[in-house]
């Protein structure tokens, strides 16, 4: 077979067709490795959060003056992360753009979509963001929340980005856009809380309906926009399951989830273009509920939960690409012996390779992951990765 | 069993939150002590739910359902109750390690094990090892829960071990751990006692850690 360019390969095997050889996905990268592979110098979080000068004038000034700092920093940042994965030779990349944080002190960012996150030091000396609490607590909070998402002007902000990037990086790599953080259970469970969405459900079911309503206007908005600027395929990120299993009955996740997802999904096909659903955990009784929505591939099946891959690609692979395959608890750690990630990525390709289907990735970002580690990996798949399947 | 009692037990497996005030009062009416209520209707309703999330029956969802009605009937009637009967299990210490601001697995153990009668201390998240160490030491309380979710934040719990080790605390502090990183082999390799796969197991650890502590 010819050899195919990485958008075509992935394209393919996310229609089940036959390509050259399985493609290799980058599940997002953090700062740490961006800029090992870039070469360039590190942000201090001490810029921001722990600098007396900075930190002063984010605590005292009105955001609107501060927020340009702070909003540099982060889509530096993000953008780091997309441009070192193209750089590095993936043939997708999971490339974000969120430009609609806010930045209310110096150590906090306000998620649009209501939740409240810190603005961190990464261990490694970069600036990176962890959640901290829910951001409405009440139906006087939601009618109060301050920082609802504009989607239009967003929508306008990652049709531009996606716009620069796809013509500067689109030819040699499948761009994954990804353009509004966090998918509509995942933001539901950090604005009011993941141990009160189930109350919020039975005793507000309203709001509920109101909130999800916002959420899906944002990504049909961004997906289309990103559609626009070139991006043949689209992602959400939204975390189903727990490591034991999911969070919410799959009969729940139906009701309250299906049909918005059936739209979102609905949409992006229509536009000729291809949709990835990630979900951390174990997502094995929801797997069936993901297929019926229309999703084309399916990311992470997490090795530290208790989902078996192959058993997946057995029953679902015929009708959804299976997405994951290489930890990050060791493999994919300096803990971890290079020939020990060479078997493991031989030993992925020998059975999920066969059939098609199949996309190898790391099951999520990781802060500590070694730049060396993802290209021992990287180099392993285009060596053995190669269809009809050689390695056993 | 008293009818009024069970209806508790089912108002907790169904999870009927609309109900339990009223089947509280209608037990309270007929003479049923409040420990009674707890340890009849409450904790045995609560054990279905745990079977039946071990069975994958229910969902974490129907867990955080079913214990925020168990903490509601529980807030009724501690009032009724004499200080010597709340949390009569014993004392547990909570915290997420310090580095790691992820609470809502801890959330979740904290209000299972209050249901079963344990008082909690919760040191909230992102806690230094020397803090926990200190609350070990200025409570007593020698039963101890760390939650941890970031891999590259698993240090602190051998620092902990070491830190007790090093105050002669280690022998008499049974602690277990839980989280998304967390599984028996990082439980062996940091040197804590046990592993909560599950916020349902933490019910079954520590009240083997009370069993192995002489407590019961």
């Amino acid at each position: 077979m010819e050899s195919m360019s990485p958008r075509e390969r992935v394209i393919r095997t996310l229609e089940g067709k036959p390509v050259d050889r399985v493609p290799c996905f980058c599940a997002m990268m953090e700062s740490r490795t961006a800029n090992e592979i870039l070469g360039k110098p590190l942000i201090s979080a001490e810029f921001i959060t722990a600098n007396p000068v900075s930190s002063f004038f984010m605590n005292t000034l009105p955001e609107k003056l501060t927020k340009p700092i702070a909003r540099w920093t982060l889509i530096n940042t993000l953008h780091k992360r997309n441009v070192a994965q193209a750089k590095m030779g993936f043939d997708a990349i999971w490339a974000l753009y969120d430009d609609s944080w806010h930045f209310p002190d110096a150590k906090t960012i306000a998620i649009t979509s209501g939740s409240i996150f810190n603005m961190i030091p990464d261990g490694f000396g970069d600036m990176s963001y962890m959640y901290r609490s829910p951001g409405i607590k009440t139906p006087e909070d939601f009618e109060a929340w301050p920082y609802w998402p504009d989607a239009d002007a967003q929508a306008h902000k990652v049709y531009k980005y996606f716009k620069k990037f796809a013509a500067e990086y689109g030819e040699n790599n499948c761009i994954v856009g990804y353009g509004f953080f966090g998918g509509l259970q995942e933001s539901m469970n950090w604005t009011f809380g993941i141990d009160k969405v189930p109350i919020w459900i039975k005793k507000h079911p309203n709001y509920v309906n109101r909130y999800l309503d916002i959420i899906e206007e944002i990504h049909v908005k961004t997906e289309n926009a990103m559609l626009d600027a070139g991006v043949p395929v689209v992602l959400i990120t939204d975390d189903f399951a727990f490591k034991t299993g999911p969070f919410l009955s799959p009969k729940m996740v139906e009701e309250v989830f299906g049909h918005r997802y059936k739209r979102i999904i609905k949409n992006v096909h229509g536009r000729g273009a291809k949709f990835i659903l990630h979900s951390c955990g174990d997502n094995t009784k929801l797997f069936d509920v993901f297929i019926g929505w229309g999703v084309d591939g399916l990311h992470a099946y997490e090795n530290t939960s208790n989902v078996d891959i192959c058993n997946e690609k057995k029953i679902h692979g015929d009708k959804v690409t299976i997405i994951g395959g290489v930890g990050i608890d060791y493999l994919l750690t300096e803990r971890s012996k290079d020939e020990e990630i060479v078997d493991k990525v031989k030993e992925l390709i020998s059975k999920l390779g066969p059939g098609g289907r199949f996309m190898l990735s790391p099951v999520h970002s990781e802060d500590s992951m070694p730049a060396h580690k993802l290209q021992v990996m990287l180099d392993a798949v285009k060596k053995y990765g190669e269809y009809p399947i050689a390695v056993s | 069993m008293k009818e009024s009692i069970i209806s508790i037990q089912n108002a907790v497996i169904d999870m009927k939150d609309e109900d339990i005030k009223g089947l509280v009062q209608r037990c309270l009416d007929e003479g049923v002590t409040p420990i009674e209520i707890i340890e009849q209707g409450l904790s045995k309703g609560l054990d279905v739910v745990g079977e039946r999330f071990d069975a994958g029956d229910y969902y974490l969802a129907d867990l955080i359902m079913a214990g925020e009605i168990v903490t509601e009937a529980t807030n009724l009637l501690s009032a009724k109750m004499s200080p010597a009967d709340i949390g009569k299990k014993g004392k547990v210490i909570l915290a997420t390690v310090h580095g790691d601001v992820h609470d809502i697995g801890k959330k979740i153990v904290g209000m299972i094990l209050s249901a079963s009668g344990y008082e909690i201390v919760d040191l909230g998240a992102d806690v230094p090892s020397e803090k926990i160490v200190d609350a070990i030491k200025s409570t007593g309380i020698h039963l101890v829960g760390l939650s941890v979710l970031l891999t590259t934040m698993v240090h602190n719990l051998k620092e902990i071990c070491d830190m007790l080790t090093a105050a002669g605390l280690r022998e008499k502090v049974k602690i277990a751990i839980g989280g998304a990183c967390c599984s028996q082999h990082l439980a062996n390799e940091m040197g804590v006692d046990a592993f909560g796969e599950s916020a349902v197991a933490a019910v079954g650890i520590f009240d083997g850690f009370r069993r192995e502590l002489g407590q019961t």
